[in-house]
């Protein structure tokens, strides 16, 4: 080949493209060894602990004890938010600059242990504390243990005892059509009867499937199974309380504002256990005076999404001794109550159902009994790019003319089309 | 800038001293005050080229080798042909998001040039105050967006939001602003043209304030209004001006992000998504990097695609001496 100025500059460009895909693509390894004493400096990731009161929580009160027990460790903790926290692991991922410890929602476990992004832990840990059953199902991924649970998000109906009592309405609904049909009754003077949009469509729908006998895969999570009838009556329950007017997708309220039940604009709605602490923040009265209610949705069975925070170490993790030390320090009674109270999330250890916390946020207390009737979202290695999906294809058939049948099949295909890439 | 190009007569260029035969043959100069110049020139924008090599012209060519591979960021990419490309073609929500950036161009690149070409004449004319108006137009584009986006997701708020207290005076019942698929969109327009307006102001000031005052005498002298003096010497002595506007103009509508995150986070039911924000969600939320890779190239293709049109339509940024 005739050397010149265009062909070695040609080779200077692929090689640089080579070196530059090969050097992105240094993401897979197998798990790390734990090994040696628990020493380094390492960084815990974590989507929780917001504000001022959880950085106190953290930083003074569980990893005080951390470091009291493991004084050789540094923690360095990045926050950032359930929102951001996808962009910060993909960025850390391609980077190289991985946190040794890693916190993520249920669902995440299998997307990551799949492509060895995060560590197998000892099945010991499995049973070191007093778990409820299925708490730890989500933190397994091909019957291995890949994450300890730190708090569940439960997700429950709260209503007004108030609006209910005002309607002559004595009890709860036991399906939906009494559910619709109450929501129809309580719908008057500008209140709507149901706000199910307050919290995230995707896990609001997920719980209407699993309350309808529906799942989202199959148990090796390479068959879509929510595209069959129950799939579609979830999604078009939505529609029919739309068209009732007793509820309204463009009267949702932002996550951490006066809810609707809150502020008396809804009876009841979709939320989780942590509206308890929120209500006792903005609105005391409505604790004080017994005015918030809850129950679990039910259709063909009783139905309640588990969703949660979950502890993982990083693969490649330069000080896996500490980075295991902490993954189970997090993991610890202490630890997880701490983060519970704060979060007014569910902690998922007996040994924590007698405390004070549990017995008083009645939203936990009702979630702690239903455990048994839990599901969780994912279970699939393609669930990353799956969830995303969820929102925007089913928001248009319940704000658009789209049918439920045409959007949730629209969302099977995708989601079939994710799989096979795997 | 391209409206200096207007008026400015350029210097006359000292000749060239003629280059030995040899040294034009090969293209090379190895003495001489011309060699000693070029060196000093090369080494002056060796930084500035060195900058652009490795941050730029690096990640692109990462990027366009990246658009036909499979790449998740967790293992090696797989080389995958044409396939993102196909999988794009089915992608409804990226064609839809190719229609809404289409549209939220039409709108604020046009509305926006207008409306800064009149705050700009109306600062050029002599307006008491001036600075503080230049400054408070001028304050949105150096705000960062997410102050800018939590502002109007206030005034956007259905229950007590200040749009909707305003029409209720009116006795009007405003609708979810940012909720509906029917104004999502235009309410995020509506934003884009209000923040874009300070910098299409200041370019056009700029031109505006180096344009020839003795053409304006002439013209008054032959009796020309001033709307026809506008539409004479102003518009036609803007262009270079209103190309470089709107070229910028249109490459930042294009890449118009921030808002949507924030505001609307791409819904209701995709009304609001934009190209970038697809690419966004594709790479870090999906960890689909090289599908992200090949909406980027499409991305580039129409950018490039359009300013050469409008290049072609509007004759470039030739000055008019």
């Amino acid at each position: 080949m005739e050397l010149n100025r265009r062909s070695v500059l040609a080779a200077i460009g692929a090689g640089t493209a080579a070196a530059a895909l090969a050097g992105c693509g240094g993401g897979a390894s197998s798990a790390g060894s734990a090994d040696g004493p628990a020493e380094g400096e390492i960084t815990l990731l974590t989507p929780i602990y917001e504000g001022a009161n959880g950085k106190t929580l953290l930083e003074q009160k569980i990893l005080g004890g951390f470091r009291k027990k493991y004084p050789d460790v540094k923690v360095n903790v990045d926050y950032t938010t359930y929102a951001q926290l996808n962009e910060k692991i993909t960025t850390g991922l391609a980077g190289g600059l991985l946190p040794d410890v890693l916190m993520m929602g249920v669902g995440w476990i299998p997307p990551f242990a799949a492509k060895k992004a995060i560590a197998e832990l000892p099945e010991e840990l499995a049973t070191a504390h007093d778990y409820e059953k299925r708490v730890l199902e989500p933190s397994r991924y091909d019957g291995k243990l890949y994450a300890l649970p730190v708090v569940l998000d439960t997700r429950i109906v709260v209503y007004r005892k108030d609006h209910f009592a005002e309607a002559g309405i004595k009890k709860t609904p036991a399906n939906w059509a009494e559910l619709r049909a109450v929501a129809k009754q309580l719908t008057r003077n500008g209140r709507i009867g149901f706000d199910p949009f307050s919290i995230e469509l995707r896990q609001c729908w997920e719980t209407f499937l699993f309350a309808n006998g529906g799942q989202l895969f199959s148990s090796d999570g390479k068959k879509v199974l929510f595209t069959d009838s129950r799939g579609v009556e979830a999604l078009q329950f939505f529609k029919d309380l739309v068209k009732d007017g007793s509820a309204d997708y463009a009267r949702k309220t932002d996550i951490g504002t006066p809810s609707n039940v809150q502020t008396g604009k809804a009876s009841m709605m979709m939320t989780s256990s942590a509206l308890w602490v929120q209500a006792k923040d903005q609105n005391p009265d409505l604790v004080e005076d017994d005015k918030l209610g809850s129950f679990v949705l039910a259709n063909r069975r009783p139905a309640m999404l588990q969703g949660g925070t979950l502890v993982t170490q990083a693969a490649r993790s330069k000080h896996p001794a500490a980075a295991r030390a902490l993954v189970e320090y997090l993991a610890t009674p202490e630890s997880i109550l701490g983060a519970a109270e704060q979060r007014g999330s569910v902690p998922g250890l007996r040994d924590l159902d007698d405390t004070g916390y549990v017995k008083e946020n009645q939203f936990v207390d009702l979630s702690l009994q239903n455990l048994q009737h839990a599901f969780s979202e994912g279970g699939t290695a393609a669930w990353m790019e799956i969830r995303e999906k969820i929102k925007p294809t089913l928001e248009p058939a319940i704000v658009g003319d789209q049918s439920a049948k045409d959007a949730i099949a629209e969302l099977g295909r995708l989601a079939e089309a994710a799989i096979g890439r795997m | 800038m391209g409206a200096t190009t207007v008026v400015k007569a350029r210097p006359a260029r000292p000749p060239s001293p003629p280059e030995a035969p040899a040294a034009r043959r090969t293209g090379r100069v190895r003495s001489g005050p011309g060699s000693r110049r070029r060196r000093a020139g090369m080494l002056m924008v060796a930084p500035a080229l060195l900058h652009a090599s490795l941050w730029i012209g690096l990640p692109v060519m990462v990027s366009v080798a990246l658009a036909f591979t499979k790449y998740d960021v967790l293992t090696a990419p797989e080389f995958v042909g044409l396939a993102n490309f196909r999988d794009m073609l089915d992608d409804a929500v990226f064609r839809k998001s190719i229609v809404n950036t289409l549209l939220y161009t039409f709108f604020t690149v046009p509305f926006g040039m207008a409306l800064g070409l009149l705050v700009a004449l109306a600062l050029h004319t002599g307006l008491k105050a001036r600075g503080v108006f230049r400054t408070a137009v001028f304050l949105p584009q150096v705000t960062a967006t997410v102050a800018i986006a939590l502002v109007w997701l206030w005034i956007y708020n259905p229950g007590n939001g200040l749009l909707n207290t305003l029409l209720s005076f009116l006795g009007i019942d405003g609708p979810a602003w940012l909720s509906s698929t029917t104004w999502a969109l235009p309410s995020v327009i509506l934003v884009g043209i209000w923040q874009g307006i300070g910098m299409k102001m200041l370019i056009y000031l700029a031109a505006l304030q180096s344009l020839p005052k003795e053409l304006y005498e002439a013209a008054s002298v032959d009796g020309a209004s001033r709307v026809r003096q506008f539409f004479s010497i102003t518009l036609p002595l803007l262009k270079p001006a209103t190309f470089f506007v709107l070229i910028t103009s249109m490459i930042s509508a294009f890449q118009s992000f921030d808002q949507i995150y924030i505001l609307t986070d791409g819904g209701p039911a995709n009304s609001t998504t934009m190209m970038t924000y697809e690419i966004y969600k594709s790479a870090f939320r999906e960890f689909r990097v090289g599908y992200a890779s090949a909406q980027s190239l499409v991305l580039f293709v129409l950018l490039m695609g359009f300013t050469l049109v409008n290049k072609r339509i509007m004759g470039g940024s030739r000055g008019h001496n």
